[in-house]
Parts: C-alpha cells; structure tokens; sequence
C-alpha cells in the first residue's frame, strides 16, 4: 500500500513530501533486507538491531524511527518473508496441478528463501506469538493447495488415501529435518538443490498406492 | 480507478490473477474464499471459524492453538484490525 501510493506520486511536481516518504520507504526497505540476511546468518532472536543498522549502513538510531521496538522489527521481517514465500508458491501453485507440482512448487519458493525459513523452522517454538503464527500462515499456504490436490487425487487412486494433514505432515517433517540441519546434509549450499529431488521421490513412492491396491 | 490488492484483506491470500479475487472481480480487496455465495465478503466470526477449522483439517493443529493462531493472523489484517 505504502509502496502504491509512492509510486502514484513519484512523478508529482509537489516533491518535497513525496520526496522524504520515498526516501523512508527506501531506508525501510534496507532494513528488512539487511535484516533478513543477517538473521539468516545469526539466528532471528539473536539478531541485534545495531547489527541489522550496520548492515544496511544507517544509523542505530534510524532503526527506531521505523520500527518503536527490536519485537515490532522481528514482526515486520517475518511478516516480509512470509509475504514473498507465499507470493511465490502462490504463482508456481495454480489450481488443478498434481500432488507433485504441488511440492515441487514448495521446494522452490522454499529454497529462493531457504536459510531465513531454515531459521524460522529452528526457532519456531521459541517465537512470540505473532511471528510464529506466521510460520503457520506459510504452511496454510502450502497445505490449502496440498489438500486440493491430494483429495483428487486420492478420489481418482493415484494416492493413497489418508487424512490430508498427516500426508502434509509426513511432508513438511521430512523438509523441515532436512532445513533444519542443513549445515550437516548440505554445508555451504543449499539443501533444498542438494537434497529436494530425492525428498520429492522418495515421498512420492511413500504415498502411491501399493500394487495389489491398485 | 481502484488499485488492484495483491493480498486479501481478510485472509492475506496473494492474489495475482482476476479468478483469485471474490466472483472474478479485481475492484474487490478480499478473495473467492473469503466470499459468500452471495459475493458479499465473510464476516469476522465466519472467518475466524473458516480459517481455525481449515488449519485444524489440513495441519492437524489442536483446536484451541489453531484458533489462538488465527487471532494473531487477523489482528493484522485490514479487514479486522483495530485502529
């Protein structure tokens, strides 16, 4: 919203107002950027805001001119990464794909993003409320297209039949082991690129109905 | 002309295409789950209930910690937060 109405004015020949929000909603921008790559780094609670304010290069104090408290920042930033994860499994999701589109569609938007979702998923029980409550809001996300799919495809006998969040849980256990001790399956790189081929196939053969089933 | 929402006002759903918006409609700022049948957009109850039971069934999440979620979820939301 806020970015809308900058750029409806961006061009405006009354500037000066104009000119000081986009510069504030540039230095915001900075922010939640330095700060998604530095509590990627750190781990999200550990991250100072004198550390997020040197990563984006502005003053410590700048970083309260933005967000009143450390609690409203952590806030925004998780807000921030689930907004573009769920964006993107938004588009690579559409409606009537397979089970298999589904999680392929997971294992990209997860991995465009993979080191700060692996910290969410570490420190997701030690999260206030509403950081973690987002953590669920990106896994309905998944789950909602997940459980559309699956129920047809369960219907139609491609998949065994179970109830759909135990089919997601079995899923996002399997992601998640793996995300969470990324720096043992895959140090230095990304586990989902490393790992999420085989993950995708080896659920899959978990789920297809055994032979004599079919 | 009404600039088109890229999330939900009431569920925070990304939408990016007309069909993700209430009865195809890109003026509308709350998507085709957050409608009626009528077209007219759930109300908070109805939300609160829709999202809890949606996050019990394809989560496995208990109840009362589904809905304490989705209390969260929507004090930020435009359509349901105060202020």
């Amino acid at each position: 919203m806020l970015t809308e109405s900058v750029l409806t004015h961006e061009n405006s020949p009354f500037e000066p107002p104009t000119t000081r929000r986009a510069r504030k909603e540039h230095t915001r921008r900075l922010l939640i950027d330095g700060a998604l790559d530095e509590m990627a780094e750190r781990g999200i609670m550990a991250t100072r805001t004198i550390d997020v304010a040197n990563r984006a290069g502005v003053a410590h104090g700048t970083v309260f001119v933005h967000f009143p408290t450390r609690e409203h920042m952590v806030e925004a930033v998780v807000a921030e990464h689930a907004s573009r994860v769920a964006l993107r499994l938004h588009e690579l999701a559409r409606d009537g794909i397979a089970v298999r589109d589904v999680l392929e569609a997971h294992l990209a938007g997860l991995g465009e993003h993979e080191a700060f979702y692996a910290r969410l998923v570490m420190e997701g029980p030690l999260l206030p409320d509403y950081p973690r409550a987002t953590l669920l809001g990106i896994q309905s996300a998944i789950s909602a297209h997940l459980a559309e799919a699956a129920e047809r495809e369960m219907a139609a006998g491609t998949i065994r039949a179970m109830p759909v969040h135990l089919l997601f849980n079995t899923w996002l256990g399997l992601v998640h082991h793996y995300l969470s001790n990324r720096d043992l399956f895959a140090p230095g790189e990304s586990v989902v690129e490393r790992w999420g081929p085989t993950l995708l196939d080896h659920y899959l053969g978990l789920i297809r109905p055994d032979e004599e089933d079919g | 002309m009404t600039a088109q929402a890229t999330h939900c006002v009431a569920c925070g759903m990304p939408m990016s295409a007309p069909e993700d918006h209430a009865m195809s409609d890109s003026t509308k700022d709350y998507c085709h789950h957050c409608a009626r049948p009528d077209g007219s957009m759930v109300s908070r109850d109805e939300a609160r209930e829709g999202l809890t039971a949606f996050m019990v069934k394809t989560q496995g999440i208990d109840e009362s910690a589904a809905r304490s979620a989705v209390d969260e979820m929507m004090a930020k939301l435009p359509a349901w937060r105060e202020s």
